[in-house]
């Protein structure tokens, strides 16, 4: 489990954005595709795929899973 | 009449909601200048009509693809005056995301109302949905639904009535100015500290309604998507889907295709024998209306499944999957779903690239759709094939009928593989190229929805390519029954003198026909040019006869057997007796079947990578706005075609 801390400007900067990559979401890697290229995150509540280079564009810190 | 814009997230439910409250109750629209439709639909709401308006499911008024461009236009009042009402479908378990859109258009002060959904993904998800709550949050009213599978659903836009205007839950000076210099194209500066701005003012909402912000580990979908999205498992479901997706479609057009050919042969035989109106309904209107609609069950059943199969959640993982492959070929891994319809039906499956974002893979992929073998060709392969290999053959182990077949389909991918490399080094483009892509929550899929996705599919074919093929199948009629009169005159003497010796005057005047038919098309202008063009393709193994029923695929490929039943003079339009016929044929020059093996193949070579079909190339117009695309194409298939189809027949004989 990580939580995001900075998103990178780019290209892809507003598209991560408005999927909610923003800074003090939490984000988790769950399964990459066959060739380890795009990879699935849980994004908040939802699956989210990335290609390994726009996962780049998100700086994350670990944090503390939060059971409920 | 009152309008109301639903408005939402993708995956979110919102076609649903709109399926299910308006029915078959609705229309498709395009946008001038844009090729996105808008579905409209009309709904009665306590004694009052409404026009409803399901825009497509976007994340963010600020992404310049055409879809938001259609949102904006909406909300914007560009297109049919200001709207009057908005409903924001709102998916529960994405509430965080879903209330970035929200906020966006939330600013544009227009009276709303909101519908909450997936409530029961959420709850599993340990996520509180406390339909009050969010409602004073956001200032709005707010029902709570599940439309995949509340039965009551049509009362739920009562809500309507009591629209409030929304709570701008976050206020950014310069949105409203930002948001026209987007829908005029262009860039917007600063739209992602806006963006960040408004998840800090939508996060301190969200823990207003729900303190813990903590994700659980697993949900269901992730456990599927372990094995769907597998490096071994993964394929092999993939291609198991694929195989059961095909022989689904044969098996299950076959019998409807049947009904169709018997209906309209009833309907011909209706129409009374001679003359020039009678052929010409018959062979002109009728044939053309039979080309046409003879296609549905295909398409249908394919973009049914296809469809199934999207509901599902699957096809974004066959997406997912397929990403690292297509970027290497560039396309992208969205270009799956439009390929896999290119097999159906190219026309709605090239309108399908509007979802891939970055235009030179938009326009790679809609250039290779047409290589992959549609409905129309499969008629043709059929008859090829069952002329030169009698069923039951076997090549080693492999049914010789089937391996043929397939490899005509894996003939057109091998091409489109060439060509999308050649794109991709040719085509430039300063655009990002991106994946980002949502894998959503997997789904029972509904069946009305996916019905009503299909209809529409075909109702493009319909559309796009009905009026086409009729026309062209009417000129066809007109040249292959008219041609210089000192010829035509010849013929009918010819006829009458040979016809004399019959005793029975029904057979005399059977045959007499018979005789006349074959020669009048021989003669006529489409004869003539079958002629014509006899030297340019006699290398690839044809001869005049297919040199004509070449030029008459043009109204849509499988016009072939059709033609090919004229030009033997066999009455009926069955593969058997053409293909009975084309197999005594001889070549005056070798002395061998003129109908061979490397006839068979050359045509069907020819038949896989050849753009023989205008509404193709009208909709890659439609869709690219120029008439290029489509003229190279043609071109280049062509050429691609024909130097194959050399090659299979000098290699062959």
């Amino acid at each position: 489990m990580h939580e995001i801390t900075d998103l990178k400007s780019g290209d892809l900067q507003d598209r991560l954005a408005e999927m909610g990559c923003v800074p003090g979401t939490l984000i988790k890697k769950l399964y990459a595709a066959p060739g380890g290229d795009p990879i699935a995150y849980q994004v908040d509540h939802y699956i989210l795929g990335l290609r390994r280079l726009e996962a780049d564009y998100i700086e994350v810190k670990v944090a503390e899973e939060i059971s409920l | 009449m009152k309008q109301i814009l639903l408005i939402g997230n993708p995956n979110c439910g919102k076609t649903t909601l709109f399926n299910r409250i308006t029915g078959l109750n609705q229309k498709t629209s395009n946008l001038p200048g844009t090729t996105v439709e808008a579905y409209k639909g009309k709904i009665n709401i306590q004694g009052e009509d409404y026009q409803i308006i399901d825009l497509p499911g976007i994340y963010s008024l600020f992404s310049n693809t055409e879809y938001e461009q259609v949102v904006n236009t909406h909300l914007l009042g560009h297109s049919a005056g200001k709207p009057n009402l908005v409903v924001f479908v709102l998916d529960a378990s994405n509430l965080r995301r879903n209330l970035l859109l929200y906020s966006q258009v939330a600013e544009l002060g227009i009276p709303s109302a909101g519908i909450l959904t997936m409530t029961d993904t959420a709850n599993r998800r340990n996520i509180t949905t406390n339909i009050p709550h969010i409602s004073k949050e956001l200032g709005i009213p707010i029902n709570g639904v599940n439309p995949r599978k509340d039965k009551n659903i049509t009362s739920v836009l009562d809500i309507i009535k009591e629209a409030k205007t929304p709570k701008q839950i976050s206020t950014n000076p310069g949105f409203k100015e930002r948001l026209e210099l987007s829908l005029s194209g262009k860039k917007v500066k600063g739209s992602s500290e806006e963006t960040l701005r408004r998840y800090a003012d939508i996060d301190s909402v969200i823990k207003r309604l729900n303190d813990g912000n903590g994700i659980r580990s697993h949900f269901n979908t992730a456990k599927i998507d372990r094995y769907v999205t597998h490096p071994v498992w993964g394929l092999g479901i993939f291609l198991l889907i694929m195989l059961a997706l095909f022989q689904g479609v044969f098996s299950l057009a076959d019998p409807p295709m049947g009904w169709i050919e018997h209906g309209f042969a009833f309907v011909k035989d209706q129409i009374p024998d001679g003359g020039y109106l009678g052929s010409f309904i018959r062979n002109g209107v009728i044939s053309g209306l039979e080309g046409v609609i003879v296609f549905i069950p295909q398409i249908f059943i394919l973009f049914f499944l296809i469809g199934m199969l999207e509901d599902s959640g699957y096809m974004v993982r066959a997406s997912f999957l397929s990403d690292r492959l297509m970027r290497k070929l560039g396309l992208n891994g969205r270009s799956i779903i439009p390929l896999v319809g290119g097999f159906a039906c190219a026309i709605p499956s090239i309108m399908a690239t509007r979802s891939i974002r970055n235009k030179k893979e938009r326009l790679a992929t809609m250039l290779v759709v047409p290589l992959m073998s549609c409905s129309a060709r499969i008629p043709v392969y059929v008859l090829l094939i069952s002329l030169v290999i009698p069923t039951g053959t076997f090549w080693g182990p492999l049914p010789a009928q089937t391996t043929l077949m397939t490899a005509a389909y894996f003939s057109g991918i091998f091409v489109a593989i060439i060509f999308s490399l050649i794109y991709k080094f040719l085509g430039r483009t300063y655009e990002v190229s991106e994946f980002v892509l949502e894998l959503p929550t997997y789904q029972a899929p509904r069946f009305q929805t996916v019905l009503q996705s299909a209809w529409l599919k075909c109702r493009s074919f319909i559309k796009e390519a009905g009026s086409i093929i009729l026309i062209i199948s009417m000129i066809l009629w007109g040249l292959s029954n008219f041609g210089p009169s000192e010829d035509m005159n010849r013929i009918e003497a010819e006829s009458i003198a040979l016809s004399t010796g019959i005793d029975d005057p029904r057979e005399q005047q059977e045959a007499k026909e018979r005789y006349a038919n074959a020669l009048t098309l021989e003669y006529s202008y489409a004869g003539q040019m079958g002629k014509y063009i006899e030297p340019a393709i006699e290398p690839l193994g044809y001869d005049w006869k297919t040199g004509i029923a070449l030029i008459s695929s043009f109204a849509a490929r499988e016009v072939f057997v059709g033609t090919m039943s004229t030009l033997f003079q066999t009455n009926e339009e069955n593969v058997v007796g053409i293909r009975a016929k084309m197999q005594t044929q001889i070549n005056p020059k070798t002395g061998e079947p003129l109908y061979g093996i490397a006839y068979a193949i050359s045509l069907i070579l020819f038949y896989a990578f050849a753009l023989q079909c205008v509404s193709t190339m009208a909709v890659l117009k439609k869709e690219t706005g120029t008439w290029k695309y489509s003229i190279n194409l043609f071109m280049l298939y062509g050429f691609i075609a024909y130097v194959s189809a050399y090659i299979a027949y000098q290699l062959l004989t």
